[in-house]
């Protein structure tokens, strides 16, 4: 471990001599000024920044984009042949959108939250009393209409449960189940989630907001802002960010629905319940913590993430988090077993219920090397 | 010794040595030493060096980023801390329409709302977004991405002390709206929802009067003054002009959303600190005067109380006494979500409610078959719980030169005058919250939170001509200022007054007026060197 001169440190050490000293008022050299040993480790953040920011979020955004795109595509095309290939194709590029969308939950800061983009894309559970009136209805389906709809009315799982229906029972809704007026529905939401991950990206590449501001990147590459006042502060909003989501796959989206005994299970709870995709968004949720920690989206390069911070200050611990986020992501894609079990069955299976204890403790596990190693770390970085 | 300089050495010794008496200890390898940098001067400000805002309720792991309010108080014991997890989750929570059946602890939005959950109004529980047309805009409707709303009554007059001759100062509502404008609704809310899908009590559209602000040195500043048009009132969706909201004596007031955190620390302030502070007539003859709001307390008349009036700490004019009332108030009123302490929906005994009511076969009354509200009490209670025990930030760049030269420059401008930076908090068992006894996180806390909690006449380009309880059109009470510097790092679409209409610090200082207009206009007066040190100790904070 480096040692550099450090203020705080030294503040911190002086104000020790009269904390914890015996009574030493009379000590004479009490009044000199203290010497101190300091601590800690360097490292140049600007590379990590710059690669979590250009490749894991603004790429992840981009590539967010580009699927909902697709996925409006998919749903004018179904509504042209109204046939099963269709209603497939259409259904695949939701659950493709929705990789990206869930990978990047483990940033959530800056635009998905100042424009509420996140409750219009993902509000869960859904309005559903309102969704079913509105389909009854004689409410005419546009984009310029729904983009002012309550967000539980719209977003991914209002698509989701008009593409796939209620998934009790099966996720294979028939193309002979689905109405034009539901088709109608679902391009218009589709339309408008375009329009908001399209407002994402311009946020982040051009301008932050209609008050011209810079794009949101400019704030992170550039601390020294109203925003992030240092290199500290960045470093701090990813590693906050990936312990939210730790914490949210671990304690709430698995943890809720599982309950407490076979008995307390609750699948009202499990979130991307009517595609059966519930699994495939836990697993997204961590290898998002992985896109970050990494740098990329891949580990086979050595663009800098989160790890070469952690491994500047302690090695070791860079490599237990590596572990522990590999851990963590196959325990989750094993809990659907050798029968491809979905998680809204599993918790209300025995074994499923083993593999997703398992689960929940790798998460846990990560967790807490986040919350008791790696953010204390962050206090013993020299900026 | 002068008085001053006592403090923060004591504070930074106190503080401090919870850290260096505790495992953390020095690296014994390391070998390289350094002193400590020089302390302030012993005429400087006593909240110069001070870094622990609120003592132990302050979050030091998360000071830095958007995180910085949403991190419970570190002095939170276990069980404290499991029901404030508990809320966090609450405060998120969107509630729908009823009935939901799958969901049906989630039920009973609306009929008429500003939004659907605590955090759209209080983004990561600090300011919300504001709003502001795009270029090809002329105005935005204010929908499901904003964080404002308006309030609404009559004028009459000036109230001097609530009692129960005066209904407690309480405002006179609209007819068929209250005091409150409900800009949406849920999807069959009005009578005409076919044509106006969830719609509330009106439409509200948001436009801006741009003006431009010249400093003595000839910098300038773009200022923006919000308009806010209302059409398509339910009462007369045709003609604006027959609704009640188009009388001449209705009264106008936005209302933005702001931080939640810290609240319980403003909430334990002894009455007799804030009081002593006030100086209604101007005694001291210094232009600042500090007027208490004396406001109806709705936990003390359901507690039966005969006069339920308390001393206002919360919300923008201080109308209301207590997180709890806040909170709740807010539950019902912005969501429409009935409660334990508000068991009426917002819009009860209206011509909208029964119209509702009737077209939906009287399925979302407000209470269930067993009389009980919408939200549950653990509901209301945890959420209660997690506002009042949100930490409060860390500053950071104490050490800085610029920072310390705007601290001195705060005090040497007066703006202590109104924003007090020093209370300590009470102790001892009797301390309540909102009617509840209070966790020990909030008692006896030195906090440097820089409000003295009082109403000030702000001058007419902030007034808002309405009065609420005593306050008058022209008094606001005066916002914190801890924390302030992360508002932008927390959302950076934030935007601070009542009205979110300033996208800077330096902004809201040029919108102060009247009893703070020497000390804006002394700061206006500054070198832009030194009006960026001023600024550089509020990012600080």
């Amino acid at each position: 471990m480096k040692t550099v001169l450090n203020s705080i440190t030294a503040v911190i050490l002086a104000s020790t001599l009269v904390a914890c000293g015996s009574s030493s008022s009379d000590d004479s050299s009490d009044t000199s000024t203290p010497v101190t040993e300091v601590t800690g480790f360097s490292y140049d953040a600007t590379d990590l920044i710059e690669n979590v920011t250009e490749q894991v979020i603004v790429d992840g955004y981009e590539m967010l984009n580009s699927k909902a795109a697709v996925l409006h595509n998919a749903t004018l095309t179904l509504l042209e042949n109204k046939n099963e290939a269709a209603l497939a194709a259409a259904q695949q590029a939701w659950k493709d959108a929705r990789v990206f969308w869930e990978q990047g939950e483990s940033h959530i800061f800056g635009p998905v939250d100042s424009l509420s983009i996140d409750p219009h894309l993902d509000t869960w559970p859904l309005n559903t009393a309102d969704l079913e009136a509105l389909l009854a209805s004689n409410t005419t389906f546009s984009a310029d209409n729904v983009k002012n709809f309550d967000d539980g009315v719209q977003g991914f799982h209002t698509m989701e449960f008009l593409l796939f229906g209620n998934g009790v029972e099966d996720n294979d809704k028939s193309i002979d189940e689905m109405t034009v007026r539901e088709m109608e529905y679902l391009i218009a939401c589709a339309e408008v989630f375009n329009i908001h991950t399209q407002s994402l990206v311009d946020a982040w590449v051009i301008s932050a907001n209609a008050d011209d501001e810079p794009a949101y990147k400019d704030y992170l590459l550039t601390p020294g802002n109203d925003k992030y006042s240092s290199e500290l502060g960045v470093i701090e909003e990813l590693v906050n960010g990936v312990i939210g989501i730790v914490d949210e796959v671990g304690n709430g989206k698995i943890a809720e629905p599982f309950g407490t005994s076979i008995d307390t299970a609750d699948t009202s709870l499990v979130e991307s319940q009517y595609s059966w995709n519930s699994l495939t968004d836990f697993s997204n949720n961590i290898v998002g913590v992985q896109n970050v920690f990494l740098g990329t989206f891949s580990d086979e390069n050595d663009s800098p993430g989160l790890k070469a911070f952690i491994y500047a200050g302690d090695a070791e611990l860079a490599a237990k988090v590596e572990t522990q986020i590999s851990a963590a992501i196959a325990a989750i894609d094993a809990i659907a077993g050798a029968d491809d079990m979905p998680f809204r069955q599993a918790i209300k299976d025995d074994a499923g219920r083993v593999r997703i204890q398992t689960a929940i403790d790798a998460l846990g596990e990560l967790q807490a090397t986040l919350e008791e190693e790696v953010v204390p770390l962050i206090k013993e970085w020299n900026l | 010794m002068n008085v001053k300089a006592i403090k923060p050495i004591l504070f930074a010794f106190t503080a401090i040595s919870l850290v260096a008496c505790g495992s953390k200890t020095s690296d014994k390898s390391a070998t390289e030493t350094t002193t400590p940098p020089p302390t302030s001067s012993e005429t400087d400000p006593n909240y110069i060096d001070v870094v622990t805002l609120a003592g132990d309720a302050t979050a030091l792991d998360t000071n830095n980023s958007g995180h910085g309010f949403s991190t419970p108080m570190p002095n939170l014991s276990d069980s404290e801390l499991d029901i404030h997890l508990t809320g966090d989750a609450n405060f998120e929570t969107s509630f729908t329409t009823a009935p939901n059946d799958a969901h049906p602890e989630l039920d009973g939005l609306g009929p008429v709302f500003n939004n659907n959950n605590c955090n759209a109004c209080h983004q990561r529980d600090g300011r919300p977004s504001t709003i502001v047309p795009t270029a090809e805009q002329q105005t935005v409707k204010l929908a499901n991405d904003a964080g404002i709303f308006l309030r609404v009554s009559l004028a009459d007059g000036v109230c001097e002390m609530p009692s129960s001759i005066n209904d407690f100062c309480q405002v006179s509502g609209v007819e068929g709206f209250g005091d409150q404008l409900f800009h949406r609704g849920i999807l069959q809310a009005r009578e005409d929802w076919q044509s106006h899908n969830f719609g509330g009590q009106a439409d509200v559209y948001l436009s801006y009067d741009y003006t431009e602000f010249s400093y003595p040195d000839g910098s300038t500043v773009t200022l923006k003054k919000p308009i806010f048009t209302i059409d398509n009132a339910w009462d007369s969706p045709e003609n604006f002009s027959l609704s009640a909201l188009a009388n001449e004596d209705v009264r106008f007031s936005a209302r933005n959303g702001m931080p939640v955190f810290g609240l319980g620390l403003l909430e334990a302030i002894e009455e007799q600190d804030i009081l002593a502070l006030e100086d209604v007539d101007d005694a001291d003859n210094d232009g600042i005067s500090g007027k208490a709001n004396w406001v109806f307390d709705a936990v003390k008349a359901q507690a039966g109380d005969e006069n339920p009036v308390s001393l206002g700490r919360f919300g923008w004019k201080a109308s209301t006494p207590s997180v709890r009332q806040q909170s709740l108030g807010a539950l019902r009123g912005d969501m429409g979500v009935t409660n334990s302490l508000f068991p009426e929906e917002s819009i009860a005994n209206t011509l909208m409610h029964e119209s509702y009511l009737s077209r939906t076969n009287y399925q979302d009354t407000g209470s269930d078959e067993q009389g009980l509200p919408e939200a549950s009490d653990e509901f209301a209670d945890t959420v209660v719980f997690y506002a009042e025990t949100l930490a409060v930030p860390a500053r950071r760049n104490v050490a800085d030169e610029g920072v310390k030269a705007g601290a001195r420059l705060f005090d040497d401008l007066n703006c202590t005058g109104c924003h007090t930076p020093r209370f300590v908090t009470a102790n001892g068992a009797a301390l309540l919250l909102g009617g509840v006894a209070a966790p020990a996180a909030v008692k006896g806390q030195e906090i440097w939170p820089f409000t003295d909690m009082l109403l000030h006449d702000m001058g007419e380009e902030l007034a808002d001509n309405r009065r609420d309880f005593m306050a008058t059109g022209r008094e606001w009470k005066t916002r914190p200022l801890w924390g302030i510097g992360l508002t932008k790092t927390v959302n950076p679409a934030a935007g601070f007054l009542h009205d979110g209409r300033a996208a800077t610090l330096e902004e809201a200082i040029l919108w102060h007026g009247g009893e703070a207009e020497k000390s804006k206009r002394e700061f206006t007066e500054l070198s832009s060197e030194k009006r960026a040190h001023l600024i550089s100790f509020l990012q600080s904070l």
